[in-house]
């Protein structure tokens, strides 16, 4: 027998993200449109008393997108270490639709600090790698 | 906590109810001091067949690829969605929900983001 359950409050109200179906795996643009990265997991505010949680605790909120190697954990398991993953803070985002757009340059975000320092340390170096080709 | 902390977790009532397929987020309209509004952890959709992600077809208006289509609702039947309120604990890779939990539908019918269109 199929079961019938009550419509979610929410679920007509045009507010309502699914992490799986409009966060997780989507590109990350910046305010320039220059891509930055992919989203790779979400960071959500800490609760008091996880494994006991009172009756009328708040819930707790998204706070930041991750982005990091998570390509070997998701197919053997585990996840990578807490130092790994970039954030990019939630206050940050500006638009979720078919990618994420950010109100901030790439440049600030420490997800973009291996091709910074790629630039800057091995292309930099390089003749003519300082400017655009001509 | 970090998504991944409740994503395949399996849930359980007085008995195994079945894994987190997804995490319900809602947007709070008073925030409108940063451009996105603060996101609220809504609550959580339970699958009682499968571990994997109904790739969304939990929208009321995707009904194609038809074969797709009915392989997901068939592999998601009875799958609900629990309110941040009724949880009562979130143990590792288990999460225990409080005695009398309401199941609400995990179906969506309008959500924050919009919907590409494909001429």
């Amino acid at each position: 027998m199929k079961r019938r359950h009550m419509l979610d409050p929410e679920a007509a109200t045009g507010r309502v993200l699914d992490a799986q179906l409009h966060l997780l795996d989507r590109q990350v643009h910046d305010v320039a449109s220059v891509p930055v990265t992919a989203v790779s997991d979400l960071e959500i505010s800490d609760v008091d008393s996880i494994q006991n949680i009172p009756p009328g605790t708040p819930a707790p909120q998204l706070i930041a997108l991750l982005s990091g190697p998570v390509l070997g954990t998701r197919i053997f398991g585990g996840r990578p270490p807490p130092s790994r993953l970039q954030r990019i803070a939630w206050s940050d985002v500006d638009e979720v639709g078919v990618v994420i757009r950010l109100a901030v340059k790439g440049e600030t975000l420490d997800a973009t600090w291996a091709e910074r320092w790629v630039r800057d340390h091995i292309i930099g170096r390089i003749p003519g790698g300082r400017h655009d080709p001509e | 906590m970090i998504l991944s902390d409740l994503l395949g977790a399996e849930v359980y009532g007085e008995e195994p109810l079945g894994h987190v397929t997804d995490v319900r987020f809602v947007l709070e309209g008073d925030s409108s001091n940063q451009p996105m509004p603060r996101a609220r952890l809504h609550g959580l959709i339970v699958s009682p067949h499968t571990k994997s992600s109904p790739l969304g077809f939990e929208r009321t208006e995707i009904r194609s690829p038809w074969p797709i289509a009915q392989l997901e609702h068939w592999l998601h039947r009875d799958s609900f969605l629990v309110l941040w309120a009724d949880i009562a604990a979130i143990l590792p890779e288990r999460i225990q929900l409080r005695p009398g939990f309401t199941r609400y539908s995990a179906l969506l019918v309008k959500s924050a983001v919009p919907e590409p269109h494909f001429e």
